[in-house]
């Protein structure tokens, strides 16, 4: 029996964070993954050390593109934990409507990468287009369509205007129409179905076993959710569903994730008509951070961000961890990978949600004739696509 | 289901300095409690191990693991101690739970603790770093 090993990465366009795969193959059947990262390891945990509070904030935001305020929101309860610190009722659902509108374009943007590795351009093509309009919203709310400024150890930084809520409202309202358009595209689609049902399945039980979080084990049928589980900031005065499915496969994470969009549209607009109504304070002065220790969460788009300070009594962390979801959601690969075919590697590893980064892969492997060794995971999982489409549709 | 009274009450003698905040539950174990402690927390509780944060202090060294008990929101901290700067070690959760693997090894190449019976311990972070980072979270403390 002769094994293959395929590389995946250090840098491939899949991959957010330059991560490298190693598949080891057995005709066209995935027997072995391993990973290797820390091809990103920029030293946060140190570098906050050096930095005020405020400043620790404006540094996590920087961790990821994507989640880029659900690591303040993480950060600033931490902090908040060594002193108990109450926020103002305004600041909490800023914080909310933020991380919610922050939920909702993560969730679009992983809906069309997918819909773009399965060789659904068009999916892919719909889901940024209806994801522009939240950047917009976020660049109303907080002048920045990315890194949004907004945390503050007490509060938030910069008030909604009341007046801009009418409109923002109306945005939603269409966002909300295109994305049950397209979940119900997806739901009828036969193709889809019969591509990403029975993928990567990822049981509870690993689920439990790898402590994986997010929509990761939601769709595994483990029901953790922080907003649930430890609401914090407005998640205990609105309303809206915890999304558990069963399956565990591709599918079911795509779904948790259309379903959580609509949950997080809902939130979105209860926040704004609180906004429009209730005036009042978005900061409370925080004089200083006694010494202790205190521990923030939040569940970012991919799952529960950690955050863990230790303070000393001066204006700075003497130790800061910060664990992201991907760091536990990862290492499901090792069996959701095994058994199934290369073609459906691609697909599997995005299901967790790894971010995007626009580079290549950068190993070279040479073959028995001394050329370029080439495996494009891509085609291979397109062509999968158009197989099912011509066996279903003829 | 036990809570954390019954957690406190049944692990009472294996619990030695206790934080108890709000939501929050720090507590001192000795090295050779460790696996009874965390058994019960992710067997018995349905805790999920969060991560784990380790520190150079004054003293020694610690390893903070941070368990989630999600049904209520509650966190379960067990804190282990060692005095040995130059050679610390203490046992591997991994075994018990495989969501610790990776954050063991990044606390072995970051500071320095050797996690004994660790399936794999090998470098995560800094294996390819062009530096040949050791123990960076250890460098500016001096022992």
């Amino acid at each position: 029996m002769i094994k293959t090993v395929i590389p995946v990465g250090p840098f491939h366009p899949l991959l957010e964070e330059a991560e490298y795969f190693t598949l080891t193959v057995d005709g066209e059947t995935v027997v072995d993954i391993d990973m290797d990262i820390g091809w990103m390891h920029r030293g946060h945990e140190y570098l906050s050390e050096g930095k005020t509070f405020t400043q620790s904030i404006y540094l996590v935001e920087r961790i990821c593109g994507i989640c880029s305020t659900s690591h303040p929101i993480a950060c600033a309860h931490a902090i908040e934990d060594v002193d108990n610190v109450e926020i103002p009722p305004r600041a909490a659902y800023i914080r909310t409507l933020v991380g919610e509108l922050e939920r909702i374009h993560s969730h679009l943007l992983w809906l069309g990468l997918a819909g773009h590795f399965i060789g659904y351009d068009t999916l892919w093509m719909w889901a940024w287009k209806y994801r522009e309009p939240v950047l917009q919203i976020f660049e109303k709310i907080s002048g920045n369509r990315n890194h949004y400024g907004m945390l503050r150890v007490g509060g938030v930084g910069r008030d909604v205007d009341p007046d801009s809520i009418s409109g923002l409202l109306r945005i939603l309202d269409e966002v909300w129409r295109k994305i049950e358009m397209v979940a119900q595209a997806a739901g009828d689609d036969p193709v889809l179905k019969a591509r990403l049902k029975g993928v990567g399945v990822l049981s509870k039980q690993a689920a439990v076993d790898y402590c994986a979080v997010g929509p990761t084990a939601r769709a595994s049928g483990v029901p953790i959710d922080v907003r649930k589980d430890e609401p914090s900031d407005a998640y205990g005065l609105v309303e809206f569903k915890k999304i558990v499915l069963q399956n565990g496969d591709v599918y079911d994470k795509l779904v948790v994730r259309l379903l959580e969009t609509l949950e997080s549209i809902k939130i979105v607009r209860q926040c704004l008509e609180k906004l429009k109504a209730a005036p009042g304070a978005i900061l409370n002065d925080v004089k200083e951070i006694s010494a202790g220790e205190g521990i923030g969460r939040y569940e970012a788009p991919r799952g529960e961000v950690f955050h863990y300070v230790r303070t000393d009594g001066s204006n700075r962390p003497i130790r800061h961890k910060v664990r992201a979801p991907s760091y536990v959601n990862i290492p499901t690969f090792a069996v959701s990978c095994k058994g199934i075919p290369v073609a459906d590697v691609l697909i599997t590893l995005a299901s967790v949600d790894p971010c995007y980064c626009c580079t290549e892969r950068a190993v070279r492997m040479v073959d028995s004739h001394n050329l370029p060794f080439r495996i494009d995971l891509a085609k291979l999982s397109r062509e999968k696509t158009a197989r099912i489409r011509r066996e279903i549709h003829g | 289901m036990p809570n954390k009274e019954t957690f406190l009450k049944e692990m009472g003698p294996r619990i030695g300095r206790l934080v108890d905040k709000k939501g929050r539950l720090y507590f001192e174990v000795a090295g050779k409690d460790l696996h009874e402690v965390v058994k019960y927390l992710f067997h018995k509780m349905d805790c999920r191990l969060s991560t784990a944060t380790a520190m150079e202090t004054y003293h020694g060294l610690e390893v903070l693991y941070h368990f989630s008990h999600d049904s209520t929101g509650q966190y379960y901290c067990p804190r282990v101690l060692m005095t040995d700067k130059k050679n610390p070690r203490m046992s591997s959760i991994a075994p018990i739970v495989k969501g610790a693997e990776w954050i063991e090894r990044e606390m072995t190449e970051m500071l320095g603790i050797t996690f004994d019976g660790h399936p794999r311990p090998e470098r995560l972070l800094t294996r390819e770093h062009p530096k040949g980072l050791d123990q960076p979270l250890r460098l500016r403390r001096p022992s």
